[in-house]
């Protein structure tokens, strides 16, 4: 009895040794959600006042993207993310342009150069982008009508604009 | 009389609680102008309607809107050249100069690309040649040659210092200090500058010149990995630590399978 309670004491010891270990000088590590699995929820407030959650927009496809203005490849994409928004938006497509850890300012600014008219929500000190495993920008979920992560996409992807069309053929006539 | 006095407490709190909700309601809707967010205004400029969103603080436009009517217009912008569109937003900055309060020489050329027939262009503001981080000025030039609208996050009047009084081998080493385990993760400068640095306070900004290093662990150089890197700002005038950021790795496109590891020099600094 003893020696079995000894045994878990050092095991648990052992474990607690393993995470001090493992956590010290060590940098932040992501891990992003699995595709097929639910998209976590989130509540953020868009350059024009409105929050956004996806428990809000459930029957839309929603291009969930994060991004940062000083990410040269964020930049021109969006032109043709815009595109297809117009587009499809009456029929149910959705961006949501989360800019990451920057001021309302920056990302005003760069949404007016670029005369983009989605959505975009503000992450000011990257807690979402946190939830989602986000480790490198661009990164992109397409989330389905049921709220399905379909597709995590990370890099300059769209800016071959077929890559964004072919995509979007699943979900919309095009 | 109890009954009455109870009662009218009763109302008194009730009619506080009610403004108090009332005015809630009122300072949480968007749009009210009341949460920070600044208005458009209308503004004549020299005869021309112009609809402006300006920075609460500096008052410097954030957007500027032509009514009815194109900021500017390009002649042959299907001829375009990079030479050209190096001067189109000094143009832009000298029209529109008393309201951007910029001088048109303080922008530096960040980046022109074309798609589908439209020109993106963007620019950074310069302090003594020296690039204040976050800024902007930006545009898109439609296959017309119109430019029609402009982004800015511009700030007038700077008041920075123009030397450095340490040296970038003595700020370095500040900034490598800030990173635990720096030898032992294996990392690396990726990227540095000297930049001004706008730091907002509630009425007024902080303007520090400093050297900013990129710093990432070998492990963060695989496009694959997950491992992010650090921002890390030191004062040029008292070698104190200004900023110190965890950054994400800004990505190129999707991973190859024959994928070899870029070097130092290749990869994209945060500014």
């Amino acid at each position: 009895m003893v020696k079995s309670q000894s045994l878990k004491f050092l095991f648990i010891g052992l474990l607690v040794f393993l995470m001090v270990f493992a956590c010290k000088e060590k940098p932040e590590k992501y891990s992003l959600p699995k595709l097929g699995t639910t998209a976590v929820d989130f509540n953020c407030q868009d350059l024009k006042g409105r929050i956004w959650s996806l428990d809000q927009v459930k029957g839309k496809v929603v291009l969930l993207r994060f991004w940062a203005d000083w990410c040269p490849y964020c930049r021109y994409e969006m032109p043709i993310i815009d595109k297809y928004y117009k587009k499809l938006n009456k029929d149910g497509f959705l961006v949501l342009a989360v800019n990451v850890k920057q001021s309302a300012e920056v990302a005003l600014a760069f949404t007016a150069q670029l005369d983009l008219t989605f959505p975009v929500p503000l992450d000011p000190d990257g807690k979402m982008a946190k939830k989602y495993g986000v480790y490198a920008i661009p990164t992109n979920f397409l989330i389905d009508r049921e709220g399905v992560i379909r597709e995590i996409l990370i890099g300059e992807v769209f800016r071959d604009e077929n890559i964004l069309k072919d995509l979007l053929k699943n979900y919309f006539k095009m | 009389m109890l009954v009455s006095r109870t009662s009218q407490r009763t109302n008194f709190i009730l009619s506080i609680s009610l403004a108090l909700l009332l005015t809630l309601i009122l300072f949480s809707y968007p749009g009210s102008g009341t949460n920070g967010r600044p208005n458009d205004e209308t503004v004549q400029y020299k005869g021309q309607p112009l609809s402006i969103r300006r920075d609460p603080l500096t008052r410097a436009p954030l957007i500027i809107r032509g009514i009815e009517s194109n900021l500017l217009e390009i002649k042959n912008v299907s001829k375009l050249s990079r030479k050209e569109i190096t001067h189109i937003g000094p143009s832009l900055v000298d029209k529109y100069k008393s309201l951007l309060k910029i001088e048109p020489d303080q922008l530096r050329l960040k980046g022109a690309e074309k798609i589908s027939d439209t020109w993106y262009v963007s620019y950074w503001q310069t302090f003594q040649g020296v690039i204040l981080y976050e800024s902007s000025f930006g545009f898109s030039i439609d296959s017309h040659g119109r430019i029609k609208s402009l982004g800015a996050l511009l700030y007038p009047h700077v008041q920075a210092p123009l030397t450095s009084k340490i040296s970038r081998e003595e700020a370095l080493k500040i900034g490598q200090k800030q990173i635990k385990g720096y030898k032992k993760l294996k990392c690396m400068l990726l990227a540095e500058s000297v930049l001004i640095y706008p730091v907002k306070k509630t009425n007024s900004i902080d303007y520090y010149r400093v050297y900013a290093f990129n710093f990432f662990p070998e492990e963060a150089l695989h496009p694959a990995s997950t491992v992010g890197g650090w921002a890390v700002f030191v004062d040029t005038q008292t070698g104190k630590k200004v900023l110190y950021e965890e950054l994400l790795k800004p990505l190129g496109c999707c991973i190859p399978e024959d994928w070899v590891p870029p070097k130092p020099g290749e990869m994209k600094p945060k500014w």
